[in-house]
């Protein structure tokens, strides 16, 4: 009847003579569309700008040789930002992903100099994160016990057995080992941790838009118990995230390990702060419910380039860090003053 | 521990639930307990539906309707009592074991995800996949959403806005479209029209009588009590955590029913009833002085 005559009118896109009411729903739908990519159109506009100032500020910044090292610089922190889409989007946050960056990294260079296989030694430095994040995981989802205290807790914990396995010095890694080629190794001219980094971001944008696991992920941050009632396992799904932090930040200690050929338990220190700028600047909402891979990917990039801009203009290193915080409390304020306007961000 | 709850009902029109009964009855909630800290929610309650029927559930505010209904759900675990569905006795330890049965409620605060879009909603937690069920069918969804919504006569023009841009009434529709659409065998309702106007309200009705001429058994919880009388088989007044009357919706009145919810003293039924009015008034001063 009517109800369906004017779907399909509007549907079709046409139609002058459309009721009023299918109007103000299709300004619903633009404002909502708007409000979903608002921000990451807006970060986007922000890395072009920046681009554009720091390609004609910096000599050496616009070339191929900057560009590629800028990438394999920020790989790690991409990665890691990748899985903590999923767990921000939940309503969660994992802030043990630095002490896990140590500990890996450490604990990859002193079993490979005990001799281990650097396969088996690899396995069981993912495995050993995998395992992180299920604590974390557990803690939060099954005990719930608030994420924040869980992972600061644990980020204490592995800190401090990252020291306590080093005795604070760093520890060597072969270089003729292969792993050393995962930090330091090139395919056709592109940093291995670049084509990691690429090959995961596409895999994680697939997973959150995607699959039912991405469904739940956003469902869970938007109405965990209304996501209960339609008899989804919530609470697996609320651990299964952290897995994959835990997953991530072992490779990214991995990866810088090998790429600084040394494992140091001091490394990934302010690591999960610039993991979760990046999320946050791409537009995820710390309340959950929203999370935009693309604008985690672009948030990533923009920390990268401000970071390697910075230093070829001379500017002090510490200033990099006072700029990240300063950028991660004005990311969080345009998320709930200045995109909620659009509609489609709640609280 | 029935003794509690016995006053509370009439003798002759509760039915007595035997094992006999159990074989023809869509579902049997017998002796349900519900204790939320010093709250007793649910003191010992029993409630039979047969196949087709539709129940009116009534009480006061916080009489215990909804977490009885979350409990047939699997919402909500009872701390004591038996279910029995289809003959078979069940218990269930989430939403999804009564879901499997073809137990679907609507529930009062809605539960839908207001990021989520319309279709999505539509279809959380059994969404169609695709690529050996690793992807979401995110057309199949709409297409389905869009076939659902307009045979059950729903004006969402859009599937793909998120459910947080809709009116109040369009949100209650999109509830009422989960659960109705995937051939449930027994529909719960908890206050289903409260946002709706009088023509969506006339819509959920005429989708009952629908949907319980195909079998499909009904308890619909709603303070709109002039509807009750027109759908409903049986009207079931709580209060207080219990079950104080299980009625004949043809052969009661409204000022009867109203009676019942508030819990009216004065007004005798039958002779019969002259002991268990007793029972109430000494059961009620004793409810008093506990308050
Ligand atoms: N999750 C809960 N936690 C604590 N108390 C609850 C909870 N759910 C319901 N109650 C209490 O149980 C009683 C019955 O509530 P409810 O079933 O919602 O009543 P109704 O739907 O009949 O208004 C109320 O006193 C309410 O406060
Ligand atoms: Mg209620």
């Amino acid at each position: 009847m009517t109800t369906s005559e004017r779907t399909t009118t509007s549907e079709r896109g046409g139609g002058a003579a459309v009721s009023e009411r299918v109007v103000t729903t299709r300004s619903a739908r633009a404002n909502a569309h708007i409000g979903k990519h608002a921000q990451t159109i807006a970060i986007g506009v922000v890395l072009v700008v920046l681009l554009i100032f720091f390609a004609f500020s910096a000599d050496r910044f616009a070339t191929t040789g900057n560009i590629l090292n800028l990438l394999r610089q920020i790989s790690p922190t991409l990665i890691v930002a990748i899985a903590m889409t999923f767990v921000i989007s939940t309503s969660g946050i994992d802030l043990s992903v630095g002490s896990t960056v140590a500990l890996s990294g450490s604990l990859l260079a002193i079993v490979l100099q005990h001799g281990w296989d650097p396969t088996l030694a690899l396995v069981a430095i993912l495995a050993l994160g995998a395992l992180i994040g299920f604590v974390n995981g557990w803690f939060s989802s099954y005990q719930n016990i608030p994420p924040f205290i869980v992972t600061l807790a644990m980020l204490s914990i592995m800190r401090g057995t990252a020291l306590r396995a080093t005795e604070g010095y760093s520890t060597p890694i072969d270089g003729e080992l292969w792993i050393v080629q995962l930090g330091q190794g090139r395919v056709a001219g592109i940093p291995v941790p670049v084509i990691l980094a690429v090959v995961i971001a596409a895999v994680g944008w697939l997973t959150l838009t995607r699959t039912p696991f991405g469904r739940y992920v956003i469902g869970l941050g938007s109405n965990g118990e209304s996501l209960r009632r339609t008899g989804v396992n919530t609470r697996k799904v609320g651990l299964a995230v952290y897995v994959l932090t835990g997953l991530a930040a072992a490779l990214a200690g991995v990866l810088i390990a090998t790429r600084l050929s040394s494992g140091s338990s001091n490394a990934g220190s302010g690591f999960e702060l610039e993991v979760i700028t990046a999320v946050v600047l791409g537009g995820t909402s710390l309340f959950g419910g929203r999370g935009s891979m693309l604008g985690t990917i672009l948030g990533a990039l923009t920390l990268g380039v401000i970071a390697n801009g910075l230093v070829l203009l001379h500017v002090s290193p510490f200033y990099v860090q006072i700029v990240q915080g300063a950028i991660l409390l004005l990311a969080i304020f345009a998320n709930s003053k200045v995109w909620a306007r659009f509609g489609a961000v709640r609280k | 521990m029935s003794d509690e709850a016995t006053p509370y009902r009439k003798a002759e029109e509760v039915k007595p639930v035997t094992s006999a009964d159990s074989t023809v009855d869509r579902v049997v909630m017998r002796d349900i307990r519900k204790r939320y800290g010093m709250v007793d929610a649910l003191r010992g309650v029993t409630l039979r539906v047969g196949p087709g029927e539709v129940i009116g559930l009534v009480g006061d505010n916080a009489a215990g309707k909804s977490t009885l209904m979350k409990v047939l759900a699997g919402a909500v675990v009872p701390d004591s009592g038996e279910i029995v569905f289809d003959g078979r006795p069940v218990s269930f330890s989430t939403p999804r074991d009564a879901r499997e049965l073809g137990i679907e409620m609507v529930y009062q605060d809605l539960a839908l995800c207001d990021d989520i879009d319309v279709a999505g909603n539509l279809f959380l937690g059994r969404e169609p996949r695709k690529a050996g069920g690793l992807l979401l069918d995110v057309a199949q969804m709409h297409r389905d959403a869009r076939r659902h919504l307009d045979a059950l006569n729903i004006r969402i023009p859009l599937t793909d806005i998120p459910v947080g841009g809709l009116s109040g009434g369009q949100r209650q529709a999109v509830a009422i479209a989960r659960a109705v659409t995937f051939g449930p065998k027994l529909l719960i309702l908890d206050e289903p029209t409260a946002a709706l106007a009088v023509a969506e309200v006339e819509t959920v009705l005429e989708l009952i009588k629908t949907v319980s001429a195909q079998g499909v058994s009904v308890i619909l919880i709603t303070h709109r009590l002039q509807d009750l009388f027109r759908v409903c088989d049986r009207l079931c007044v709580m209060y207080e955590g219990t079950l104080r009357a299980d009625l004949d919706a043809r052969a009661t009145s409204l000022e009867r029913l109203v009676s019942e919810i508030v819990a009216h003293d004065q007004i005798d039924p039958g002779a019969g009833d002259a002991a268990a009015g007793d029972g109430r008034r000494e059961n009620d001063t004793t409810e008093g002085a506990r308050r």
